[in-house]
């Protein structure tokens, strides 16, 4: 490698496309401050800071819990010392391309909840499709949301392929979560490897509270005050994201609340205070639709606030996210995004699909069959990395037993190409070695739709594993936006801006 | 702030002061033992029961009262609410529901006592070295109440905390007096010596009132003074003030009122008075009061909190009747 | 036929209970085999009631009460004018249930759900009908429709709620609301859309639908019955309890995938047992020379609720003491 020595002597690319090297090893120029900087660090060097970072996370509880059997254990989401840099021309890319697909997810919800459903008999997407999925709400219908913000809060699954190219991988609208580690990944950064930050105009993160605070103001609902009350809902301290949900609060300065401090008396949403009952205008709730109303929904659940679901309805009180948004992250809806995007803003996808076969198709899913060893195969149904089948890694057994599955269930399935998930030199013991990676940016919906510089990225700790979620081993980097400089907007490549 | 959130500060402050005054209580009664005969010693340990009116309760347990039955049902038995274990881990479990309201040092401080107390064979220190055992106690409960007072902002969160726990200390501490005052003579007083190790106000008594063994002087002492800390009118004041300012302008609330009723009471008693009439009346006066206030306090702050236990409805068309 | 319907249900607890939330799903629909005239509902104690229509086009009135409370009772009252339905006139063959489209249009009434999860059983039952009938729809759905009255008995108090549609049928008997689940699967078994309908029938006896020539008011409860889609016709309804042809007597409320979509009461509440339910439905025949008829008589829950918070103020200083000594121990 062309680079310092010492970090990267031995570093391999091994075919796949890097974050930081070039395919002929050498360092992409945003990348040079930042070694330039590590000179003179040893993998030790780095590892103790490492070390430092992750006994600080957890003496101050930035834990999650991974139920293994019943038993919870706390783990802190590790945190790779060498951060993920994302230059200004790459960025705007990105950014234009998430607000774009962030509006017309916004417009499908709206569209399908109270609008009339215009995607459906135009023929965008099959009726079927919306109504057998596990995420489409019957209860929510004809609940407006102001602004149309129905995904206040959204996390888009970024990876970037063999040559390069950024690609959705999965949305996610519900109750994505990681913006915490991402503000907290930054501060630790800035404490354990001051110096790497010189020289270089990192955008800032610590705004989110601010800008997540200011989307759910603006989507209280019209009878409120000038200050709307905003709450943070949620599950309680056995739930496994419960730090995130006390950081969020904490951030934004708003209260913590369970379902049991909130009361509904003649359709509006009231908290519990010493003071007496004081009245709630928005819900930033972190619990999942069946769990938020036993009246509609799950009766024997006790998280949730009977009643609530009729003062949203009232409009006494906005829920965000909304209700029901899971019809639109379902991973067959998923393949539909970019009609959607054509459909409801005029415009081409900016940021494409990961390609995707739809198995109830018979054309597809026989092609599929017959190639079943190269293709990725999900669950529509399951979350969290769980049931995903990676042909060319899996047994014959398991091959046959997804074969199986998928003929008896087609509609439960869909297959995508393996993506060469690029990656990015992490610190593995001694040595730096390259891990596959992803991103997923936050974007918030409020009067407009605004991407936060970034995003977590996320690690997959085992070499040559493609999988980085948290529940199953995953780690984080910090991810850097740089700052763009004056006019560096009219630089950017691409026929698209000629076009304009 | 949330009223469960209030509810949950105010019964970790109780809940540690019961597990502290506990085990002072057993402390000074185990030493005091050590040359009894079995059945003053069933005597005194039926006293120490009743002194935290738990005598009932165990009365409905069958079990003998002996020093290790007795202290075992005080201090590790989980069924007992009361017990110190128990008293520990609800003041660690209420704590943890509202943890983002304390100091990082405040948790770790009460989580690693909960975990320590758990990890402790109690019932080979129960055998071999209680007084270690209640040293370690009071020790970590004072070690608590220190790094909260050091490192809590005074906001309402605070004064629930400082409310609860002062309000458990004004009882227990009547409780005591009003277990051990019948023992009133000038030839009994190693035993208030003993009532007064275990309040730690040896010293302080004997800067104040020198050699006396006059009870008058120990009852005054650790009922009425003005200046040590775990005096019961010492507790109701730092109580009443904390009460004070958790109403909004100064409102008089039910609970505010009543506070004072009580603590006025004190503040004027005349101890020769008390000791001339019936002082065992006067102490459950104002015990009983401490019960009233705690009452308001939970319906003037907490009553909104309540736990839902939901049940759910529905009904079958051509079905009526009961279900 | 013109009718007055008032379908009031009277909840009493054994003890006080703090609150209660509910949704109530008792209106008649306006559809083009009646007229919804006049609607309105009260719930005492008092609270107000917020109504939608929810996404099965079925109106749901919702609402809370949040004083302690030992009885609440829930009027609704509505005025309805029925028609006459039409006849079949076409004869589909099964072959038409296949069309993707109509297969799309259809997709949630051919699912299994809940309480029409259909096995073995019912699938061979309906196989065998299939056989027996042919491939026309319309006589394969009278013939499910049949055999769910041969098949099953009525008999209240025999079924559960949620008791699997399988074990209805294998048990032999239930009530309107079985009889409903298990036509429905029978259908969709078949690939015929199905759904389940709430209403009410205008009857002198619920398990025998007579008919009320003689007699202008009855008491009854509310009904169960289904409808299959018949390709170029739209939805035939049938009421397989009284093995007959939904008519003007029949009065609809609303239809879903089975009960749990169109439930006419669900709700929780916190606090105390549970209840005692006591559902009554009224139906009168409106003729032109009518005056309104005397109300029925009830315990009145008003009288009840006060009677309960004299006895609540005495108990809670019981209750908070005892509490308050219990957390001490």
């Amino acid at each position: 490698m062309s680079s310092p020595d010492g970090l990267f002597t031995d570093y391999r690319l091994d075919g796949f496309f890097d974050e930081v090297f070039d395919a002929e090893g050498h360092c992409r120029p945003h990348y040079a401050p930042l070694l330039a900087r590590l000179t003179g660090f040893t993998p030790d060097d780095l590892m103790r800071r490492t070390r430092l970072r992750d006994a600080a996370f957890r003496s101050q509880g930035i834990t999650f819990t991974v139920y293994d059997e019943g038993e919870g254990i706390e783990r802190t989401f590790p945190m790779d010392l060498l951060p993920r840099i994302v230059p200004a021309d790459e960025w705007s890319h990105i950014e234009a391309g998430l607000v774009q697909r962030v509006s017309a997810l916004n417009s499908f919800l709206d569209d399908l909840y109270v609008g009339e459903g215009a995607a459906i008999h135009d023929g965008i997407i099959p009726s079927w499709v919306v109504k057998s999925s596990d995420g489409f709400c019957r209860e929510a219908f004809g609940i407006p949301v102001p602004l149309g913000a129905r995904c206040l809060v959204a996390g888009v699954d970024l990876v970037r392929d063999g040559e390069g190219t950024y690609r959705v991988l999965e949305d996610n609208l519900r109750n994505p979560s990681g913006i915490s580690y991402v503000i907290e990944n930054r501060v630790a950064m800035t404490r354990v490897l001051p110096s790497v930050f010189a020289d270089q105009q990192v955008r800032p993160v610590d705004h989110y509270g601010r800008s997540l605070l200011n989307a759910l103001h603006r989507v209280a609902p019209p009878a409120s005050s000038d200050r709307p009350t905003v709450v943070v809902l949620t599950p309680g301290v056995f739930n496994s994201a419960y730090f995130e949900h006390v950081f969020l609060a904490s951030q934004m300065g708003v209260e913590l609340v369970e379902g049991r401090d909130l009361v509904v008396d003649d359709h509006v949403v009231s908290m519990r205070t010493t003071q007496g009952l004081q009245r709630v205008d928005v819900i930033y709730r972190r619990i999942d639709d069946d769990f938020l109303d036993p009246v509609p929904f799950r009766t024997d659940s006790t998280l949730g606030v009977p009643g609530l679901m009729a003062a949203a309805r009232a409009g006494n009180v906005t829920i965000a996210n909304a209700v029901g948004n899971g019809v639109a992250d379902d991973k067959a809806v998923y393949a539909y995004v970019p009609d959607f995007i054509r459909y409801y803003t005029g415009e081409e996808p900016i940021l494409p699909n990961v390609t995707t076969y739809l198995l109830w198709d018979d054309d597809q899913r026989n092609e599929v069959l017959d190639r079943l060893d190269q293709l990725v195969i999900k669950p529509v149904a399951e979350a969290g990395g769980y049931g995903i089948v990676i042909g060319p890694a899996a047994s014959d057994e398991d091959l046959a037993t997804c074969r199986r599955q998928i003929l008896e269930d087609p509609r439960n399935y869909i297959a995508q190409e393996v993506v060469a998930l690029s990656r990015h030199p992490s610190l593995v013991e001694d040595h730096v070695e390259g891990r596959h990676v992803d991103l997923r940016p936050f974007v918030l919906s409020g009067e407009d739709i605004e991407v936060i510089p970034g995003g977590l990225t996320r690690v997959a700790m085992r070499r040559g594993s493609l999988v980085v979620n948290s529940s199953q081993g995953g780690g984080s980097k910090d991810t850097w936006v740089l700052a763009g400089a004056p006019g560096d907007g009219d630089d950017v490549a691409g026929s698209d801006h000629e076009a304009r | 702030m949330l009223a469960r959130d209030a509810e949950s500060l105010f019964w970790s402050g109780r809940y540690l002061e019961r597990a502290e005054d506990t085990a002072r209580l057993l402390d000074v009664t185990y030493h005091g033992m050590l040359e009894t005969t079995p059945d003053e010693e069933a005597l005194a340990w039926n006293d120490v029961l009743a002194a935290l009116r738990l005598d009932g309760v165990y009365a409905k347990t069958g079990r003998p009262l002996t020093a290790t039955a007795v202290c075992e049902f005080l201090v590790l038995d989980t069924t007992n609410a009361g017990s110190i274990l128990s008293a520990v881990g609800q003041a660690r479990e209420n704590a943890r529901t509202v943890r983002e309201q304390l100091s990082t040092e405040l948790w770790e401080t009460l989580n690693s006592f909960c975990l320590e107390l758990r990890a402790r064979n109690l019932r080979a220190d129960l055998e071999f070295q209680p007084h270690e055992l209640y040293g370690m106690v009071r020790r970590q409960c004072q070690t608590v109440a220190g790094v909260a007072a050091e490192t809590m902002s005074r906001d309402e969160g605070w004064r629930f905390f400082v409310l609860g726990w002062n309000l458990e200390r004004a009882e227990m501490s009547c409780r005591l007096l009003s277990a051990r005052y019948r023992q009133l003579s000038p030839s009994a007083f190693h035993q208030w010596m003993g009532t007064l190790r275990s309040a730690s106000g040896l010293e302080a008594y004997r800067r104040t009132y020198r050699a006396s063994m006059d009870p008058a002087d120990v009852v005054e002492f650790l009922l009425l003074s003005r200046t040590f800390p775990r005096s019961v009118l010492f507790s109701l004041r730092t109580a009443e003030n904390a009460l004070a300012r958790l109403a909004p302008d100064g409102e008089l609330t039910r609970p505010l009122r009543q506070l004072g009723r009580v603590r006025a009471g004190l503040e004027f008693a005349d101890v020769r008075e008390l000791m001339q009439g019936d002082l065992g009346e006067e102490l459950w006066v104002v015990e009983e009061g401490i019960r009233q206030v705690a009452a308001s306090v939970a319906t003037q702050y907490f009553s909104n909190s309540r736990e839902f236990d939901l049940h759910s409805v529905h009904l079958m068309p051509g079905e009526g009747g009961r279900p | 036929m013109r009718l007055d319907i008032r379908y009031r249900t009277a909840f009493t607890y054994e003890n006080l209970v703090r609150e209660s939330q509910n949704e109530l799903r008792a209106c008649p629909a306006s559809d083009e085999q009646q007229e919804l005239i006049a609607y309105r509902v009260y719930v005492a104690p008092s609270a107000r009631v917020y109504s939608f229509t929810d996404y099965w086009g079925t109106r749901v009135d919702s609402f809370g009460v949040r004083l302690p409370h030992v009885a609440i009772e829930v009027t609704a009252e509505a005025s309805v004018e029925t028609f006459l339905r039409p006849q079949v006139t076409v004869a589909p063959h099964l072959d038409s249930l296949r069309d993707p489209a109509y297969l799309d249009a259809h997709h949630e009434y051919l699912q299994p759900s809940p309480h029409t999860d259909w096995a073995e059983g019912i699938a061979t039952e309906a196989a065998r009908q299939r056989d027996l009938i042919g491939d026309d729809v319309v006589s394969l759905v009278l013939a499910l429709h049949r055999v769910t009255g041969a098949r099953l008995t009525y008999a209240r108090g025999a079924t559960d709620v949620g008791i699997p549609v399988e074990d209805v049928l294998a048990q032999g008997k239930g009530v309107c609301q079985d009889f409903a689940h298990l036509a429905v699967a029978l259908c969709r078994s078949q690939g015929i859309p199905a759904r389940y309908v709430s209403g009410y029938l205008f009857t002198r006896d619920d398990s025998t639908g007579t008919d009320v020539d003689d007699v202008d008011v009855v008491n009854v409860q509310t009904h169960a019955w289904f409808e299959a889609s018949v390709p170029g016709f739209g939805w035939l309804a049938l009421d397989p309890t009284n093995q007959q042809e939904v008519g003007d007597r029949h009065v609809k409320i609303g239809h879903g995938r089975d009960y749990d979509d169109v439930q006419p009461l669900r709700g929780v509440f916190s606090g105390g047992a549970a209840p005692s339910v006591d559902p009554h439905v009224e139906i009168r025949r409106v003729r032109a020379s009518d005056s309104p008829p005397p109300g029925e008589r009830r315990r009145d829950p008003l009288q009840l609720n006060e009677l309960a918070r004299q006895q609540q103020a005495r108990d809670v200083e019981a209750r908070t003491q005892h509490q308050h000594q219990q957390q001490q121990q």
